[in-house]
């Protein structure tokens, strides 16, 4: 034992590397098969969509098919501009299933950042470290982010690959613009489900958090396209914030953009604040 | 005391006492908690907590299940945060302390809970990325004395070997300050011997150890001073000589060749004996007791029977030393 001491005391220490971020990064390591998949995910959605436009833009047949449908269901789904190619990759894809897809990744990442690391219990000793509560929240509030717009990037780069063989003849410049669109919305969602994880310690509340927006967003935007006297729900929509104005045929403006990302931070920088306040893991 | 020039309490304007006691003892005291209080809801779970843990030594804090042991080092972590009252922590207010005060601190909750994907190394290298640094080899030299297998995945481990990860990652670090709930549940006996060597040889490099157990002759084994807990309040701060002559043992013996009233009459002599039961068995007598007299009195009567069974068992705390101070009016 005396020793071992006097082995410690007078040993030169050399040191193990600390990271510089060690939440950041382990938040986007632990979830890179994650990303993966949902990648994955995103790219066969994309290729099932894409490819068949050309065969769906020039039949008088789809048109019929579509006029046939109930108004309602069109004004929902978005399916009014389906014969354009940017019509077409808003509706099927970044309207609908895109949305889908890349707002349950951001729901269950931003709901497993706090919420659900504090039920399982693991919070609590990562905060008996040398950490603040607020560079755990902006750590993994990043790393959030990141995850989310590699997504979004993923979408760029599909959407930008179909864009010739599927002849759908989408400004480049507007891809880009919606697909950061595409991607603050998802921000805010999962933003949403990390601060009611934050505010709560439970994972299921920032689901139910972070649906909300998403659901109630989708919800309250297809009701508002059925009549003008419920158009201001409108007001109330994330999602028709972002798609309202078909960015990938207009674009958008660099304040549109901004709201979302500043709407996210808010959130973000509120869940930061909520943990600091309370007791963890009671 | 008086003598030291009152320093001057951040946003008050007002000198405080204890400021100026934390300035005169904060190079040698390492844990100053003064009147916790505790509130969940209406449940009071610590009632005015004062103790001073000096530099340099073990600390144990013993009671039952629900005294506040683990509130009260969950708020001096600031995981919780406390009613009224405050901790000071290596001279630094632990409320909302910065990650240089975490970074002197090894913590082992109560209810260890690991990330169960990923192996022991990349999960002591996680957390000794956020409080390091850590001398290379000091991982390795921790898991070997434990008997600790790293390249394993967390979630396939035994709450033993869980339970070793969680010392060696509050160890690791060399921090100045342990603070270790029930650090020695799941864990063998033997494995117990280490960790207590471990709490020893981190004593004798200068560093301040704060643990709770059950177990009371881990903490006459390591501690220097107890404090005893019950209904979150401290019901006494001991050294370990005054606790070790409360304790009391459970005595059950069998012996052939005698009859009851004989082993009876050998035993119930002793002081310390008290609820002595004799029965006549087939070859001779057995008795149960509970004993808590000196030691070799009893060796001595017991000497030159002829014993076919002995077992003293070491009753856990809450019934032994709670029992004592708990009712220190009855006879």
């Amino acid at each position: 034992m005396a020793a071992t001491q006097a082995r410690l005391a007078t040993q030169q220490r050399p040191l193990v590397r600390r990271t510089v971020l060690p939440m950041f990064t382990k938040s986007l390591v632990d979830s890179w098969r994650s990303l993966v998949g949902w990648s994955v995910g995103f790219t066969a959605a994309l290729s099932l969509y894409l490819p068949i436009y050309p065969s769906m833009s020039g039949s008088s047949q789809m048109q019929d098919l579509i006029d046939s449908l109930p108004t309602e269901l069109t004004r929902t789904l978005n399916y009014q501009q389906i014969d354009t190619g940017a019509g077409y990759t808003q509706s099927t894809f970044f309207g609908l299933m895109g949305f889908l897809l890349i707002s349950i990744a951001a729901i269950s990442w931003g709901a497993a950042a706090i919420g659900g690391d504090e039920e399982s219990g693991q919070l609590e000793l990562t905060l008996a470290h040398a950490v603040t509560r607020v560079e755990v929240v902006a750590q993994r509030f990043a790393a959030l982010a990141v995850k989310i717009l590699a997504l979004a990037l993923v979408a760029f780069v599909v959407v930008l690959f179909w864009n010739g063989p599927a002849e759908l003849d989408i400004d480049v410049a507007n891809l880009v613009e919606t697909c950061l669109l595409f991607g603050g919305l998802a921000l805010v969602c999962g933003s949403a489900a990390l601060l009611c994880g934050a505010i709560t310690g439970r994972r299921i509340w920032g689901i139910g958090g972070g649906a909300a927006v998403a659901v109630l967003g989708y919800v309250f935007n297809a009701i508002a396209n059925q009549s003008a006297d419920l158009e201001w729900l409108h007001d109330l929509s994330p999602y028709y914030a972002a798609f309202g104005n078909s960015p990938l045929a207009n674009g958008t403006d660099g304040w549109t953009l901004a709201l979302f990302y500043l709407a996210a931070l808010v959130l973000g920088a509120l869940a930061a604040l909520t943990l600091r306040q309370r007791d963890v893991g009671v | 005391m008086r003598a030291q020039p009152a320093r001057l309490w951040p946003g008050t304007g007002l000198p405080r006492l204890s400021t100026v006691t934390t300035l005169r003892t904060s190079s040698d005291t390492a844990v100053e908690a003064i009147q916790l209080v505790k509130r969940f809801g209406s449940t009071l779970a610590l009632d005015g907590v004062s103790f001073t843990v000096p530099r340099g030594s073990v600390f144990g804090v013993i009671g039952p299940n629900g005294a506040g042991k683990t509130t009260i080092m969950r708020a001096l972590l600031d995981l919780i945060r406390l009613t009224s009252g405050r901790a000071t922590l290596l001279g630094t207010d632990s409320r909302n302390a910065g990650p240089e005060l975490r970074r002197r601190i090894g913590f082992l909750p109560g209810e260890l809970i690991l990330e169960g994907r990923v192996t022991g190394r990349r999960l002591l290298r996680h957390y000794a990325n956020i409080s390091g640094p850590v001398r290379t080899g000091r991982v390795e030299e921790l898991a070997d004395r434990l008997g600790l297998d790293l390249d394993r995945t967390v979630r396939t481990l035994s709450k033993g070997n869980k339970q070793k990860l969680g010392i060696v990652q509050a160890f690791m670090h060399q921090p100045d300050l342990l603070v270790l709930d029930e650090p020695t549940s799941g864990l063998d006996p033997l494995m117990q011997q280490e960790f207590l060597a471990l709490v020893s040889e981190a004593r004798d490099a200068g560093q301040t150890v704060f643990l709770s157990s059950h177990v009371i002759s881990e903490i006459q084994q390591a501690a220097d001073e107890v404090a005893i807990l019950r209904d979150g309040r401290i019901i006494t701060v001991a050294g370990v000589e005054a606790l070790r002559d409360t304790a009391i043992r459970h005595l059950r013996m069998s012996a052939t060749g005698l009859s009851a009233a004989e082993l009876e009459g050998r035993l119930v002599t002793l002081a310390g004996m008290a609820e002595l039961d004799c029965r006549a068995t087939a070859t001779g007598a057995e008795a149960t007791a509970v004993f808590g007299g000196a030691i070799t009195p009893f060796v001595q009567a017991i000497a030159t029977l002829n014993l076919t069974d002995l077992v003293m068992e070491e009753p856990d705390l809450e019934e032994s030393v709670l029992r004592l101070y708990s009712t220190p009016e009855a006879p």
